[in-house]
């Protein structure tokens, strides 16, 4: 075998370790979800389970048991809502800087690059005291208004960058054509910007649906919870049940990550775009 | 002429009309608490929001000062920050050069390797714990029993030191592959002609990474260790929830505010934390700018 050969087996080698590494606390959480509960508490630990069992999930989606599809909807709800303005409002704004003109723009741009450094613990202080005596308090919607505030400069960045791309002779041809301004928006740029309007939605549907410090101080009854607060509030006793706490928390991350895998190519090019400009 | 400069300004009153709703935004959800925070910080404040908050000028800030806690939380921080952004750093770099190949699955290697920045940081914190358990956790069991690093299980939860090096882990294994994605993306973007050059001028693979990879991607390394010491600085969540024996900022600010309810101390702790990551910016923007 010629040595090039050998490199690249050893290279290969140490990429299965790394994605194993990895990957490892993934896979306790779904073994332990599967294992019974002797099993989860066994010693020494089952890096097999012995025995396997569908019980936990099964307790975890039992509404009688667990409010998991409660929490489930309150977040699904404040990840949607969020993620839905961030497209509309980060696509109108990002319009706006990519292909017009206005005064302040450039002001706009900087003072929204440092929103993007700025956020969350530091917000937490004035904004707990300002959504309390706005009567908005234990509302879902306190939490959707922040999440999208927090995430729009990495929208419109996102969304600002990908216009840019779009000719502008393009939209000149169809406006010689009579469309008008915001025809060509709808009809010609909105359509071509799929794949960006796409990883915007599910970036900030991610960020939102893992917030946990908003939700924290946001929401206090269990009707409102979402699934970080609520998961932690049901398991913060420390009779340990980690079979449902594997079970829940394997459920929890499902969502997000099947978004994201479906357009990790584009977000990976947009957050990129934002990288290289700072 | 005439028809021209009608035609800029509604274009720049579409402009404006577009960004309007992000700039409302922004500035009554960013702008203006961060501004109320100011007035908050030289205030006694009351649990109840409707109370009217009582004027002590500096006193929030005298105590902070004076407080032993608060300094040696910030120093903390600054070993937090400092440990975790070259570690997470280095870790994507070197993920990144060994996946920048062309071998059979690379595109399922790289979206798995992703997973732990997507996951939610809930239920990446609960499998941490169950790994980590000193009873039957695996780990213990591996470092203990098996490898014999250790005499008897760590209390990995309860040592100052030791949940230190818990929670730089753990930070390490869930940023790291942001780190990746920009590294592999700007590895990516390099021009296949430069090495081909330098291939034919005789350059060996250490040398190209020298001359070629490390200047290319020189711009994106930059900024991550910038972003991530800042977002670092302000880390909250996974520490918070993995162990109560790190008190970096984030968790001391939100426990003034949220457990010890003092709102005006805390808002002060805001600002020194605001001040501090401000001029830390400034310096960088200096530097860059000088290059």
């Amino acid at each position: 075998m010629s040595q090039k050969k050998i490199r690249n087996i050893l290279l290969n080698i140490l990429v299965v370790i790394v994605v194993c590494v990895t990957l490892t606390p993934f896979y306790f959480m779904l073994t332990t979800a599967l294992k019974t509960s002797q099993g989860s508490v066994a010693y020494p630990p089952q890096i097999f389970p012995t025995e396997i069992t569908l019980q936990h999930f099964k307790d975890v989606l039992n509404p009688a048991i667990f409010p998991f599809w409660r929490y489930f909807r309150n977040s699904f709800f404040v990840a949607f809502t969020t993620a839905s303005l961030a497209v509309v409002i980060g696509s109108m704004g990002a319009y706006s800087l990519a292909k017009l003109d206005f005064p302040g723009k450039r002001l706009f741009q900087e003072g929204s690059l440092i929103v993007y450094m700025f956020s969350g613990i530091l917000l937490v202080v004035p904004l707990f005291r300002i959504i309390s005596s706005m009567g908005l308090y234990n509302n879902r919607l306190s939490l959707v208004i922040t999440c999208l505030v927090t995430t729009l400069p990495a929208a419109l960045f996102m969304l600002s960058s990908y216009f840019t791309t779009i000719p502008v002779s393009l939209e000149e041809a169809a406006m010689i054509d009579g469309l008008s301004r915001l025809q060509v928006i709808y009809k010609i740029v909105l359509p071509l910007s799929i794949p960006a309007i796409m990883s915007v939605f599910a970036y900030v549907f991610m960020i939102a649906w893992n917030d946990f410090l908003f939700s924290s101080i946001f929401l206090a009854t269990p009707d409102n919870l979402t699934l970080p607060i609520g998961l932690r509030q049901l398991f913060s006793s420390k009779d340990y049940v980690w079979g449902r706490m594997m079970a829940a928390s394997f459920l929890t991350a499902i969502p997000v990550v099947l978004m994201f895998s479906m357009i990790e190519k584009f977000i990976t090019g947009g957050l990129t775009a934002g990288g290289v400009k700072e | 002429m005439a028809h021209k400069s009608t035609l800029k300004k509604a274009e720049a009153r579409l402009g404006l009309l577009f960004i309007l709703p992000s700039l409302i935004l922004i500035a009554s959800i960013i702008i203006y608490p961060l501004c109320y925070n100011v007035y908050l910080s030289f205030h006694k404040v009351a649990l109840n929001p409707l109370k009217q908050p009582k004027f002590i000028g500096i006193s929030n800030y005298m105590n902070l000062l004076a407080d032993g806690d608060f300094l040696k939380s910030l120093m903390l921080t600054f070993l937090y920050v400092i440990i975790t952004v070259i570690s997470s750093t280095t870790v994507g770099l070197l993920v990144a050069l060994l996946m920048n190949r062309k071998f059979k699955g690379r595109g399922i290697a790289r979206s798995l390797v992703i997973l732990p920045y997507v996951a939610p940081i809930i239920s990446l914190v609960f499998v941490w714990q169950y790994m980590f358990n000193g009873i039957y956790g695996v780990v213990n069991y591996i470092t203990v029993d098996k490898l014999h690093i250790f005499s008897a299980a760590p209390a990995w939860f309860d040592h100052p030191v030791l949940s230190m090096i818990l929670v730089i882990l753990f930070d390490t294994w869930r940023v790291f592959p942001y780190s990746f994605m920009m590294i592999l993306a700007a590895l990516q973007a390099i021009d296949d002609s430069l090495y081909e050059a330098a291939m034919i001028d005789g350059a060996g693979a250490w040398k190209q990474f020298w001359a070629i990879t490390l200047p290319e991607i020189m711009p994106v390394v930059a900024s991550l260790i910038v972003l991530r010491s800042i977002w670092n600085f302000y880390k909250f969540d996974d520490v918070y929830l993995l162990t109560k024996q790190v008190p970096i900022m984030g968790v001391y600010l939100y426990q003034t505010a949220f457990s010890v309810h003092d709102f005006g101390l805390a808002a002060a702790i805001t600002i020194v934390l605001f001040i501090i990551v401000m001029t830390f910016v400034l310096f960088v923007k200096r530097k860059v700018n000088r290059i």
